[in-house]
């Protein structure tokens, strides 16, 4: 990271950090309950897509939830939190490929991202595009500039 | 705590994927509806089509431009009349000389139709449908102008319409 030492080492970003982590990490952990709820729902919804191949599709509608849990939790408790927010971002800029590529065709389906059943529960739109970016941003700030995270994993050592 | 490194971060994210792996595993294995990790087929997904909609004028049937339409002497004129609807429709009525081009909602017109459309030399294509709502002459009007004819336009109404003014009465 070629970031100025001067700025990365601001003691405010710790704090905003935080602010960032808390709303990643939430939203994370919300976007999952329903992929575990109903896989199957999921799967059809990360079909409709027409991205991955059909040999892949089970497979990533199976993991990707519980990587949103775990990275949800590692944020919102403060552990291996710059790990977290690296996921967050790769899977931020994997919806956003997949996202651009659907909205380049023309697709009117559900995001998935919230709700699965259709597009009329969840729907796409360049306003989805936008919103995911703005999160791609904020775990990207996280990896950046949180390296001494508040949380679990300092607990006590800081004064 | 060691100082985290590029390494040290990108090793913990594949550490908490394979934890995730392993969950994810675990969970299915357990339920009764478990998803298998690998798709047995195709999924069948019905997604809207990207359309390529064009602007269509709109017609209606006392419109004078649609007066020679109706007489037998209309076959081979410089206005293409395209049917619609389906093959049964076109064969218990339609517009003297027209072109049967059955509209379907789930599929584009063959290039090959609209091919045979721009070679057939008319210099105006209305297109007449069921009069539904939607109407399927006013949807493939819609498409065709969309695929770059010029001079397109959808009776309102469709053949019942035509057929009504046709025998001199409103439908």
């Amino acid at each position: 990271m070629t970031l100025p030492r001067t700025w990365i080492d601001w003691g405010g970003h710790r704090w905003l950090a935080l602010l960032a982590r808390l709303y990643l990490g939430g939203l994370f952990l919300w976007a999952a309950v329903h992929k575990i709820a109903d896989p199957a729902a999921f799967a059809l919804d990360v079909a409709t897509y027409q991205f991955l191949p059909l040999a892949a599709i089970n497979a990533f509608a199976l993991v990707l939830p519980w990587v949103e849990v775990l990275a949800g939790v590692m944020l919102v408790a403060g552990l291996r939190v710059r790990s977290a927010a690296l996921l967050v971002a790769l899977m931020m800029a994997a919806f956003l490929v997949a996202l651009g590529h659907a909205l380049h065709l023309g697709l009117d389906l559900s995001c998935g991202c919230f709700a699965s059943g259709g597009a009329e529960a969840d729907p796409i739109s360049w306003r989805t595009l936008v919103r995911d970016g703005a999160w791609l941003l904020l775990a990207l700030y996280v990896l950046a500039v949180d390296r001494r995270p508040l949380g679990v994993e300092r607990w006590g050592k800081d004064s | 705590m060691q100082a985290e490194t590029p390494r040290s971060i990108v090793r913990d994210a594949l550490l908490a994927c394979g934890v995730a792996v392993a969950l994810a595993a675990g969970l299915n294995a357990t339920r009764t509806d478990a998803l298998p990790w690998v798709a047995p087929r195709e999924y069948q997904v019905l997604v809207p089509c990207p359309e390529v909609a064009g602007e269509a004028a709109v017609l209606t049937p006392d419109d004078p431009a649609l007066a020679d339409l109706l007489s037998p002497s209309h076959a081979g004129g410089r206005t293409l009349v395209i049917d619609a609807r389906g093959q049964e429709a076109f064969a218990a009525w339609h517009v003297p000389g027209a072109r049967s081009v059955p509209y379907d909602y789930l599929a584009p017109t063959p290039p090959e139709t609209v091919s045979a459309i721009l070679a057939s030399g008319a210099t105006r294509v209305v297109v007449v449908g069921d009069g539904d709502d939607p109407d399927s002459g006013r949807e493939l009007a819609r498409e065709l102008a969309g695929k770059g004819l010029k001079n397109v336009a959808w009776l309102k109404g469709g053949a019942p319409a035509l057929k009504a003014a046709a025998e001199g009465r409103r439908p």
